[in-house]
């Protein structure tokens, strides 16, 4: 992990803005991307669960494993683990990030 | 200021924060559970005298949030909005802060004094996570104190400010700060709401106004007893659109938003955090026990080990019941005259009463083995590694513990169910958990396979295993396309870091569980199997007339009892599917117990008393009898698979989820049986299978 980061500050911000413009779901990303939330796209009480645990604008999270057959999912958001599976996450809209931070919000996420 | 004797304390958390070892450290061995009115919710409370004060202590379902969707939410809220206890205790995970707060928040607009009990500050710490307490007590406007449950630290300093909290009279007008475009709504809400003063003092409005801002079907109930509930009800869908409109989300969605940027805002100025502030022993655990490979069979070693130690050791224990037991009735025997009074002593009462005690071993030992795994935080990872393939049937991960304790015994697998959250999930893997063959249904496959499929019986006995496994597969996918069909609900579950449990906590889950039986179960179990010891008895038959016509007594007393009656009335039901009258009585004894199938037939065909000729001259009579065939054992084998199970499984059906669906399963599964029994054994009989 420490030898990605010197890696990757130079280029953090560059890269940052390029990926701001690309936004996919969370099912496609791979394990151990990380990504920021930009909109969960569900309703009622799918929406409103994923929101009740932390899956809102702008929180940062990190895809740490999948189960046997790629469903469910596991990932890391707000400093704790949860799964969902995978048509939950195909309703969440993501920006992948590849810097390395703790996963916590930034303040630039927020509203 | 005025002196309470009493404090009613409610306790509240987020499921996995060690609330209920800040409760068990709070109250002692103080205790006492029950269940919340009408659901099977459990509820506990505690009492604790501290400082001149009675407390007693509610402990609430754990929770992450405050909404309708989930029956333990609303109890939760409901319990606050109801009892209104004069103070609520928030434990809060100091290494999961965001995500309690976001509870802590909604807690607090109940309008209820509050005091927060930052717990698990040691493992916190040890992750690189400082918490200002003195900070962030000021920014939320309620005291903190910082506890540690499992040692029992901070305990005191909690009481002091839970009494602190309860002498001031008008709780802290603190609330979250929504933003200005949802606080004008908000507030104009509000003041709707408030203008029936009886009805705001019963319900927090601003809480009110809130939840109908989030769409809430229970508040929007809650508001019929309001005088301007048509007014506010247009107010809100206008709020609601204008929301929308506002944020282009939806409104629900855009409350816990709000209230999570505002939880950001509080950490951001009272949390310190050093990077990679995760667990790093549950991430090595995992790495193994959540390898995607390795995953699936060291869970599948993990239930198999459960399974052997319940039912091997279970049955240990059982065997010294049973001699415990067989000491009594010949000191019984040997103190009462033979007649009805011992007859309902040693067969009904005693015969019964082993009956309910020879399930409390398995029941300690599963519920050891269970709570082990669930409070050291396997259980959920086992849901996640069975999922995919539980719901393509309408079941959930969870689903798989109960029905595979199904091969050992229905009535521990039906109580595993509890680890099941949502009802509907419940209620789909209760009712199908029969159809797993356990083991006294298999002593009757085995027992007419052996007699009519000579070598093969392993063959036969092991295809009505499998269709026992495809029938319960195959009848959650129907359950949970009808009777239960219903919105999808979340597979959102929170893996949480794995944690030593406590002795205490275990102990307390096997001590509970094992009550729970005794007291729910096992006195429906008792007082089923006394009637079904006057079904076999009465009325009896006059002496001079039984043990004509070369039939012995007991044969013939039994066909002349209810029970015997009963198998005659029901006979042209089953001779579509080839049985007579024998085998429609042991269809009926077969509900005390699945064993009791083979020991009726016995006494139906007995031929000779003694235990040793006893199988091979039933063996003899069975082959000789013209209604019996291969095929006709293999219909019976079947039908014995789908019936409903025994009393003891219906008796922990009904406790577990009401006599409504008790009543559904009986039906559900008589039909079943009847429909595939029928179908095998005419097709059978045309095709000429074994005849």
């Amino acid at each position: 992990m420490v030898i990605v980061i010197i890696n990757e500050t130079v280029d953090l911000q560059v890269r940052h803005e390029e990926i701001m413009e690309t936004i996919v779901s969370l099912d496609m990303l791979k394990k151990g991307e990380r990504f920021r939330i930009n909109r969960v796209t569900h309703v009622r009480e799918i929406g409103k669960k994923l929101a009740d645990m932390g899956f809102t604008k702008g929180v940062e999270g990190l895809v740490v494993r999948f189960a046997l057959l790629h469903d469910p999912i596991e990932i890391r958001i707000l400093g704790y683990n949860v799964t969902i599976r995978r048509a939950e996450a195909a309703g969440i809209n993501v920006e992948k990030i590849s810097a390395v931070l703790p996963a916590v919000v930034t303040q630039k996420g927020k509203r | 200021m005025k002196e309470k004797c009493v404090i009613r304390v409610a306790l509240a958390g987020n499921p996995n924060t060690g609330k209920t070892t800040v409760f068990n450290a709070l109250t002692g061995a103080r205790q006492k559970t029950g269940n919340y009115a009408g659901v099977t919710v459990e509820k506990r409370e505690g009492k604790r005298s501290y400082g001149g004060v009675e407390f007693t202590i509610c402990d609430l379902p754990g929770t992450y949030s405050l909404t309708a969707y989930s029956l333990d939410e609303v109890i939760a809220r409901d319990f606050i909005l109801e009892e209104k206890p004069d103070v609520i205790i928030d434990v809060l995970d100091a290494t999961n802060i965001e995500r309690n707060l976001y509870l802590f928040l909604q807690l607090q607009e109940l309008g209820i004094p509050m005091v927060g009990a930052l717990n698990i500050v040691d493992q916190a710490e040890a992750m690189g996570i400082k918490i200002d307490s003195r900070k962030l007590s000021t920014l939320l406007g309620v005291p903190l104190t910082r506890t540690v449950g499992t040692k029992g630290i901070g305990t005191d300093e909690l009481l002091d400010a839970v009494i602190a909290a309860s002498q001031k009279l008008i709780p802290p007008d603190r609330h979250i700060f929504y933003g200005s475009e949802l606080e004008s709504e908000i507030e104009q809400l509000t003041r709707e709401i408030s203008t029936d003063r009886e009805f705001s003092a019963k319900y927090a409005p601003r809480w009110l106004a809130i939840k109908l801002l989030e769409k809430d079907a229970n508040a929007q109930e809650k508001l019929i007893g309001c005088r301007n509930r048509e007014l506010i009800e247009k107010k809100a869908s206008a709020s609601i659109r204008a929301i929308e409109t506002h944020f282009g989300r939806d409104a629900e969605i855009v409350v816990s938003e709000q209230r999570y940027a505002y939880v950001h805002g509080i950490i951001a100025e009272s949390v310190m955090r050093s990077s990679g502030n995760f667990s790093a022993t549950s991430e090595w655990i995992d790495r193994i026990l959540m390898n995607r490979i390795l995953g699936l069979p060291l869970f599948l070693l993990t239930m198999w080990c459960i399974f052997q130690v319940t039912f091997k050791f279970g049955r240990y224990a059982t065997n010294l019941l049973n001699i415990a037991f067989a000491f009594v009735t010949t000191l019984v025997s040997a103190a009462i005259p033979a007649g009805i009074i011992h007859s309902l002593l040693i067969d009904g009462i005693i015969g019964g009463l082993s009956g309910v005690l020879s399930f409390v071993p398995q029941i300690a030992i599963l519920f050891l083995c269970i709570s082990f795994l669930e409070d050291t935080g396997y259980m959920a990872r086992a849901a996640f590694i069975m999922d995919k393939f539980l719901h393509l049937f309408g079941l959930h991960g969870q689903s798989f513990m109960p029905l595979m304790l199904g091969f050992g015994c229905s009535v521990p697998a039906i109580m595993a169910s509890r680890t099941l959250k949502n009802p509907r999930d419940r209620i789909i893997t209760i009712l199908v958990t029969p159809f797993m063959t356990c083991g006294a249904k298999l002593v009757v496959l085995v027992f007419l396979a052996g007699i009519f499929f000579g070598k093969n019986e392993g063959t036969y006995v092991m295809i009505i295993y499998l269709i026992g496994v495809v029938l319960a597969f195959l009848s959650s996918l129907l359950l949970s396309k009808t009777v239960l069909r219903g919105e999808l609900t979340p597979f959102v579950m929170e893996l949480p870091p794995y944690r030593l449990p406590t002795a205490r906590g275990i102990a307390w889950h096997v001590v509970d569980k094992t009550g729970r039986y005794l007291k729910k179960a096992g006195t429906v179990l008792l007082a089923a199997s006394i009637l079904i010891w006057a079904m076999v008895s009465f009325p009896k038959l006059p002496y001079e007339a039984a043990g004509i016509n070369g039939h012995s007594r007991t044969q013939d007393e039994l066909a002349y009892s209810v029970a015997g009656r009963l198998g005659k009335a029901i006979e042209p039901f089953v001779k579509p599917l080839g049985f007579d009258w024998k085998i429609g009585i042991s269809a009926v004894t077969g509900f005390a117990a699945k064993e009791a199938v083979v020991s009726t037939l016995g006494v139906l065909y007995k031929v000779g008393s003694e235990e040793d000729q006893k199988t091979t001259s039933l063996k003899a009579a069975l082959l000789a009898d013209k209604t019996f065939n291969p095929l006709v054992a293999f219909v019976l084998m079947l039908f014995t698979l789908i019936v409903p199970p025994c009393i003891a499984a219906l008796s922990i059906i009904r406790a577990e989820i009401g006599w409504k669906w008790l009543g559904f399963a009986v039906i559900y599964m008589l039909s079943l049986a009847w429909v595939l029994c029928f179908a095998t054994y005419q097709v059978g009989r045309l095709a000429g299978w074994g005849i």
